[in-house]
């Protein structure tokens, strides 16, 4: 079978190249280490930050002198409103159990009466939430019977917007260059690895190996380095989480192992990345040789 | 089997094959004699479409040169063995796996490959270098080993370009013998070189190579 071949090739490969083989698992490693370090940072970033930004983005109180009728057909139109992914009613009682906890004092026993109104805090989707639709909301909801008054932290929330924004954009180019460089540096390796093969492939088809059967093997052996690299990545970031949660006692809200789809990316990333690098060193070698 | 029509080959550095106009059956054994440089090593790059004319035509195992595909030169190759004046010998495998290369590339069973391998390296008394790598063999060793792997496959031609250049006259004679021997049993086999007293002990049709031109055609 030549599919025995290009697997036995392929890791016959390995063995024999163990140094050359190595460093390019170091360099994957090196280089998906950076980018699975830069996505963890980004994300952890971006949840610090949002931690500045409340539950909910807007809260609608209701006046003491709305009646029942009144507050469900509020809740009914809120609930039906584009764009608002939670609506939570909170009532006199729940919001005098609000003020309990958050001052430590009864409002029932300084005042005869619960002055605090009932109110609905409504939180919107991430596509809707910008501070023109949510103004726009606001204007709906006070020619509303029954609305005494929308809160809505505009300056607060246009600021964590601004900077998570910011971060975001920021993130995403330094990540992209990153990417960039990390395409570079592994290629150029990868080329260097095969370079120093150039005697078996020159061999191999001078004695008719067809271009497939001189690729193939370095394609699998290149989806091994890739897989190594960025397993090893992956590995080095948990156990910098981990460092970073039981020497600095800090412990970070977004985790890699907590996220598949990271890992699953990375190590896509660095199979594709090596196996094709190494493809197209194979290919470009062929060139040269007849 | 193997045709030249007004072939024409131009190198940079001006080196050249001038109007080549011969055919090679199959079953033969011929010599390409000329000195270094004069275009034997180019007409043998030929038959392996390493290289190919800037004009005229070389027709291999009814393969053209003229409009060959790069997949029909492997298959091309997997026909010819070919024997080099520096072995290719793979150095970071040993003697077995370097001569097994051509059958496995081929997809060929692990226990027929063994059994092939074998049988051509008692034949050409390598069996207890199996296990060596090509360092640890002298020249002629390494040259055999060479030989076992090219004829391993049963090649319908077999090229050898001055196969004995670097050899003393026992191990030369031995390979000389052996290349007969394997003429003998059908292969076409196609042998270059610059050593004229081989020409005389052991004759054979010769063609003779002038500065790229077929200055004699000589057969026995």
């Amino acid at each position: 079978m030549k599919l025995s071949y290009i697997i036995r090739e392929g890791i016959i490969g390995i063995k024999r190249s163990r140094m050359p083989f190595m460093i390019s698992v170091f360099s994957v490693t090196i280089a998906l280490l950076v980018v699975g370090l830069g996505v963890m940072a980004v994300d952890n970033g971006l949840q610090f930050i949002g931690e500045f930004q409340a539950d909910y983005d807007l809260e609608i109180f209701v006046g003491n002198e709305a009646t029942s009728n009144q507050k469900h057909n509020l809740a009914a139109i809120i609930k039906d409103y584009p764009g608002i992914i939670r609506m939570d009613y909170l009532s006199k009682e729940d919001a005098a159990a609000l003020y309990n906890a958050e001052f430590g004092e009864d409002v029932l026993s300084l005042l005869d009466d619960n002055p605090l109104p009932s109110s609905f805090r409504i939180t919107f989707e991430e596509d809707y939430r910008t501070a023109a639709y949510i103004q726009k909301f606001m204007q709906n909801m006070n020619a509303l019977g029954g609305v005494d008054e929308v809160i809505f932290k505009k300056d607060l929330f246009n600021r964590v917007q601004g900077i998570m924004q910011f971060v975001y954009t920021f993130a995403t180019v330094t990540l992209f260059i990153i990417i960039l460089a990390t395409v570079f540096l592994t290629a150029n390796n990868l080329r260097l690895m095969i370079l120093a093969r150039y005697e078996f492939i020159e061999t191999v088809r001078l004695l008719g190996a067809s271009d497939f059967m001189v690729k193939a093997p370095f394609f699998l052996e290149g989806g091994i380095l890739g897989f190594l690299g960025a397993s090893l990545s992956v590995l080095l970031i948990a156990a910098a989480e981990y460092a970073i949660k039981y020497y600095v006692h800090i412990d970070l809200p977004v985790k890699i192992l907590d996220h598949p789809e990271v890992i699953l990316g990375l190590i896509l990333f660095g199979v594709s990345l090596s196996s094709l690098g190494v493809l197209k060193a194979v290919r470009k070698m062929l060139r040269f040789v007849a | 089997m193997i045709r030249f029509e007004k072939v024409f080959l131009r190198y940079d550095t001006g080196i050249s094959l001038r109007n080549l106009n011969f055919s090679i059956e199959r079953g033969e054994f011929l010599y390409l004699y000329g000195d270094s440089g004069s275009g034997k090593s180019s007409i043998l790059k030929m038959i392996y479409m390493d290289l190919f004319p800037n004009a005229g035509s070389v027709n291999v195992l009814d393969f053209d040169s003229s409009h060959i595909k790069r997949g029909d030169i492997a298959k091309i190759r997997q026909k010819i063995g070919m024997v080099f004046q520096n072995f290719y010998l793979l150095s970071d495998r040993d003697i077995f796996s370097n001569i097994a290369l051509p059958l496995e590339l081929k997809g060929i069973k692990a226990d027929e490959v063994r059994r092939r391998v074998t049988l051509k390296a008692d034949e050409l008394g390598i069996r207890s270098r199996l296990s060596h790598f090509p360092h640890e063999l002298s020249a002629g060793e390494q040259q055999r080993v060479a030989l076992a792997r090219s004829v391993v496959d049963s090649p319908e031609i077999l090229l050898a370009d001055e196969p004995i250049a670097h050899l003393d006259l026992t191990a030369a004679a031995e390979v000389v013998k052996y290349l007969w021997k394997i003429n003998e049993s059908g292969t076409t086999v196609i042998f270059a070189t610059h050593n004229e007293k081989l020409l005389k002990n052991d004759p054979a049709r010769t063609l003779s190579i002038v500065s790229g031109e077929v200055v004699k055609d000589r057969a026995v």
